[in-house]
């Protein structure tokens, strides 16, 4: 009997004594947004498939083009033809949308979903989660064959995102986010996130590799059975020009 | 006159087959002029009653606040009490006045979505609202539902419940006692979520409820995260609904007064303005008063597409009346040339032809009017008294009703009458000319 409270105790103090505090865990975020972090500018291709019940799968094209230290990022629809010529022009945390059949800007929120797909701002935008969210710690798992650390995020005060709570699964060898949940005010898991492969590319800004990853599944957990799977190719980290980030840049795209 | 009368009326039974056929005429046109004003008098009544239940009270007092100048501007009055004194003590005539929380929201099934504007009411103060409001029979939105209304609209005074209009109870497959999740975005941009209980299906009133749904205030409170001193608007009902302009325009002046920045009148509805407020250099609250016909502009349009139709048609049948009238006038012009002759020539003023040519179309006229005004209005009784149901979805959208509904009113009858008896009177001015100027010697030889 006292055997069985010894080990029984010994198993849940366990995870007390692993867990790391919260400088450390402030830290691992840190080095999660700092190893995705160019610094520089950032250019990719992405591939967005969304499912959605009731209606027929699409298939978007995007280039997405990234200037971090200014905050810039512009996302080009190239594909399919009738969405071409789309595109998502984020200045001065003011995220616009230009349609070019109408040939006209609206301001968006920060939380677009983008493309109407289950995708957001967020998800091709720089990691800011250090800044943005303060970590607890859930404990050591295991997620498949890796081991993880399960960390629930609460929202700093004053900072304007979409979900008030997530919660990561972190790859305790790469520190690589594996699997990602996002809970609304009322603590309602929204969506599940999953991050099966992630590459890395040297940075001449940085001076050194950075993470993205290589593919990025969303399933919604409110509309079962809709999902967006995002596979991002083609990543150069190259400086792209300035005139870019501008709204005369993405309405010459357009044409 | 009497004498000219007679001799009119006499004229007009002794060439019966020709006026029994052109009354028969001006009779069907009148007929059809009084539908077509019954359908859109019809039009214009649902609109009113629809729009004042579930869009707008006769007079709004609603606004918009931006924490920045930059950020998303929240459809809010952010301290509804002084507004609310402001108005009792300014506004003569209210009724009541309601307060409707304003959202926007994407209310998930098991099976399906729908996005719609999510409207927060206070139960206790709604009985005209549940009294305009029809609830749709089981069997009108659920496949194996039964043909009898069920659930109580006025759970709406509970937490956490919902009361959807038919077709988003069909497209989303829910019937009432079913559990649905609504989504939204707070006005910080925050997600959140609700379940929610259906405690009530309503019919659809066209149009307008295509995109509405209706909560308790506290639910659309705790959704937005917003406190017991805001509203989304506060809707006015007066004794007299043509007050609704004076009133606005008065109370626009008061609430400057107290210091409040007042909007520039928008005739549109809050929602078209979203984009455009959030556009403005400005930060804190700004008040937008408009009145019922404002916020149902966007369907304002079917009623001028309906009029115009209806004054098109009714004119191309009047030209076609006025031919029909000429021809038959010149034809009894002719024939009764010799006739025309013996009375100038027993002393009958040129004047007094041309009044008896006129009399007879006057009389044809109001007669023809008279039985197509009673037959429409009859037929209007009839079809009011059917409830005939409108299967069509894009007419139900059209005639913002799901039945058939035609306003004939007295005035209406009386318009129509004239309108085709003047049309008449006109058509027939030309041959009573020509009959006027004929010379009694040559009217006379005529007969030999």
């Amino acid at each position: 009997m006292f055997r069985s409270l010894l080990l029984l105790a010994t198993l849940l103090g366990a995870p007390a004594i692993a867990a790391p505090d919260g400088a450390a865990m402030t830290q691992m975020l840190e080095t999660i947004d700092d190893r995705q972090r160019n610094g520089g500018d950032y250019k990719s291709t992405v591939f967005i498939e969304t499912k959605q019940r009731g209606k027929a799968d699409l298939v978007y094209q995007a280039e997405v083009l990234r200037r971090d230290a200014s905050d810039s990022l512009v996302i080009l629809f190239t594909k399919p033809q009738s969405e071409a010529g789309k595109g998502y022009l984020r200045i001065d945390k003011n995220l616009f949308i230009y349609d070019p059949t109408v040939g006209k800007w609206e301001r968006r929120t920060e939380r677009e979903r983008i493309g109407g797909t289950d995708s957001q701002r967020s998800d091709f935008d720089e990691s800011r989660l250090a800044l943005e969210y303060t970590p607890t710690y859930v404990g050591e798992e295991t997620l498949g064959r890796y081991t993880v650390h399960h960390l629930k995020l609460a929202v700093r005060d004053g900072v304007d995102v979409a979900y008030p709570a997530l919660e990561l699964w972190v790859d305790t060898e790469s520190t690589n986010i594996l699997k990602r949940q996002d809970f609304a005010l009322s603590g309602r898991l929204m969506r599940t996130t999953y991050y099966p492969e992630w590459m890395k590319k040297f940075s001449p800004s940085k001076g050194e590799e950075i993470y993205f990853p290589r593919e990025i599944r969303i399933f919604d957990e409110i509309e079962k059975g809709n999902a967006t799977t995002v596979v991002i190719q083609e990543v150069d980290l190259n400086s792209l020009p300035d005139s870019i980030f501008t709204k005369a840049w993405l309405e010459a795209k357009s044409r | 006159m009497r004498t000219l009368v007679e001799i009119a009326l006499r004229n007009l039974l002794a060439a019966r087959r020709r006026s029994a056929l052109l009354g028969t005429a001006i009779a069907l046109v009148t007929l059809m002029l009084v539908l077509l004003l019954g359908l859109s008098k019809g039009i214009e009544d649902n609109m009113v009653e629809a729009a004042t239940t579930v869009s707008a009270g006769h007079v709004n007092v609603a606004g918009f606040f931006k924490s920045t100048s930059t950020s998303a501007a929240a459809p809010i009055v952010t301290q509804k009490a002084p507004v609310r004194a402001i108005v009792e003590e300014n506004v003569d005539g209210i009724e009541y006045i309601v307060e409707r929380d304003r959202g926007w929201g994407k209310i998930i099934s098991d099976t399906g979505t729908v996005n719609v504007g999510l409207n927060g009411l206070i139960a206790a103060d709604e009985a005209r609202f549940f009294a305009e409001l029809e609830m749709a029979l089981e069997s009108e939105y659920a496949e194996d539902g039964r043909d009898e209304a069920i659930g109580d609209p006025r759970r709406l005074a509970e937490h956490d419940t919902i009361l959807l209009f038919a077709s988003h109870a069909k497209q989303l497959r829910v019937r009432v006692g079913d559990e649905l999740t609504i989504k939204t975005e707070t006005n910080a941009g925050v997600t959140n979520t609700v379940d929610v209980e259906v405690v009530a299906v309503a019919r659809d009133m066209g149009f307008m409820t295509s995109f509405t749904a209706f909560l308790p205030r506290s639910t659309v409170l705790e959704l937005y995260q917003l406190n017991e001193m805001n509203t989304g608007a506060l809707w006015i009902y007066l004794d007299d609904i043509d007050r609704s302009a004076a009133v606005m325009n008065d109370l626009r002046g008061h609430l400057a007064d107290a210091g409040y920045v007042v909007m520039d009148h928008d005739p549109n509805p809050f929602f078209f303005k979203f984009e455009r407020v959030q556009g403005e250099d400005w930060s804190g609250q700004q008040l937008d008063l408009t009145m019922w016909k404002d916020e149902v502009s966007y369907v304002a349009w079917i009623l001028a597409a309906f009029d115009s139709l209806s004054v098109f048609l009714t004119l191309i049948l009047v030209a076609i009346i006025a031919v029909g009238i000429m021809n038959a006038m010149w034809t009894a012009v002719r024939e009764r040339t010799a006739e025309i002759g013996t009375m100038r020539a027993i002393g009958m003023q040129r004047g007094h032809v041309l009044l008896l040519f006129l009399i007879e179309a006057v009389l044809l006229g109001l007669l023809a009017t008279g039985v197509g005004a009673g037959i429409g209005a009859l037929l209007a009784v009839l079809v009011n008294a059917s409830a005939i149901d409108v299967g069509v979805e894009a007419v139900q959208a059209i005639l913002l009703s799901n039945t058939l509904s035609l306003s004939v009113t007295p005035q209406a009858l009386v318009g129509a009458m004239l309108f085709i008896t003047f049309f008449t009177a006109l058509a027939a001015v030309w041959p009573s000319l020509r009959a006027a100027a004929l010379r009694p010697v040559d009217a006379l030889r005529h007969t030999e």
